[in-house]
């Protein structure tokens, strides 16, 4: 008995054959479309989202994201470059071109399409999540304490008769120098008759 | 001397194999190439059959691809001597008289 579905299977996979390389370079297309867009959306998403600077943070989560964001763009261009290749990679360069070799070469084309595909892809999301965790280290890891901020106004020595006072300087007329000293922002008055001399200074 | 080609009217049918058919691995393991005679209209075919190397490769990180498993069973060949047999239709794919044979793989 004749069964045609066979043959047609075996017709089907003789035009495959031959297009199997189209067929890769479509399927690359379609990844590289979609990974483009991919970086593209979660780039615009998080970063308008996020803190805009780095400043103010420690310096230990600073570098962090600052590594996060370098390794990031790694390999997001290692696989955006990745992704292009396999959607136009180069079949026939520098070999003869009779028809076992090239048979050859197409089979090579495909599996080295497959294997670049791959690798765009686990670059595109192990980048995609670096850039993530950076934007997450960004929202979650809060400012530097207040001992590291730099006061409102200027810092100055005030030396008296008793001693030498530092601090912010907050207020100075013809009555008294009033200062702002220690970590919890204590104010001190000091009559202008007890000032001998007012300095500023970079720091307390 | 084998026969000579024989003009047969185009008839899709199934066959059983003429002659001693060949069927060798080429040197990578990647193909297979059916070689024999057309047990219908007598024409020498060369029949290829690759491995479909589609989708990503699974179980590696580096490296080549391992050789793929050897083809078992037979490998359904069809004639494509490239005559014009008469009666074949104009929207076939075909290129040959239409017969169709299976030939076991060694």
């Amino acid at each position: 008995m004749t069964d045609l579905t066979r043959k047609r299977f075996a017709q089907l996979g003789q035009q495959l054959q031959l297009e199997q390389l189209t067929a890769v370079r479509k399927q690359a297309e379609g990844w590289r479309n979609g990974l483009t867009a991919l970086t593209g959306l979660v780039g615009v998403v998080f970063v308008l989202k996020g803190r805009e600077s780095v400043a103010g943070m420690p310096a230990v989560w600073r570098w962090t994201t600052a590594a996060l964001l370098v390794l990031a763009f790694a390999l997001l261009l290692t696989g955006a470059l990745a992704a292009v290749r396999a959607a136009h990679g180069r079949l026939g360069q520098r070999m003869w071109l009779s028809g076992d070799r090239l048979m050859s070469a197409v089979l090579d084309e495909v599996e080295h399409t497959q294997d670049v595909l791959t690798t765009a892809r686990r670059c595109s999301v192990v980048g995609l999540s670096a850039v993530v965790a950076a934007i997450a280290v960004s929202w979650v890891v809060p400012a530097e304490a207040a001992k590291d901020e730099k006061p409102a106004g200027p810092q100055v020595l005030v030396s008296t008769p008793v001693g030498i006072t530092c601090g912010e300087l907050v207020l100075s007329n013809g009555d008294a120098v009033t200062v702002r000293t220690g970590g919890k922002g204590k104010l001190r008055r000091i009559p202008a008759g007890d000032v001998r001399s007012l300095t500023p200074t970079s720091r307390c | 001397m084998p026969p000579a080609h024989d003009l047969t009217p185009f008839r899709e049918q199934e066959l059983a194999p003429a002659g001693n058919p060949a069927v060798v691995r080429s040197a990578d393991g990647r193909w297979y190439t059916v070689t024999g005679p057309c047990p219908n209209c007598h024409a020498n075919s060369v029949f290829r059959v690759a491995y479909g190397v589609l989708g990503p490769y699974k179980g590696r990180w580096l490296g080549r691809r391992s050789e793929p498993e050897p083809h078992s069973g037979s490998i359904l060949v069809y004639c494509q001597c490239g005559f014009p047999h008469p009666d074949r239709p104009s929207e076939s794919p075909d290129t040959g008289c239409g017969a169709f044979w299976d030939v076991p793989v060694p």
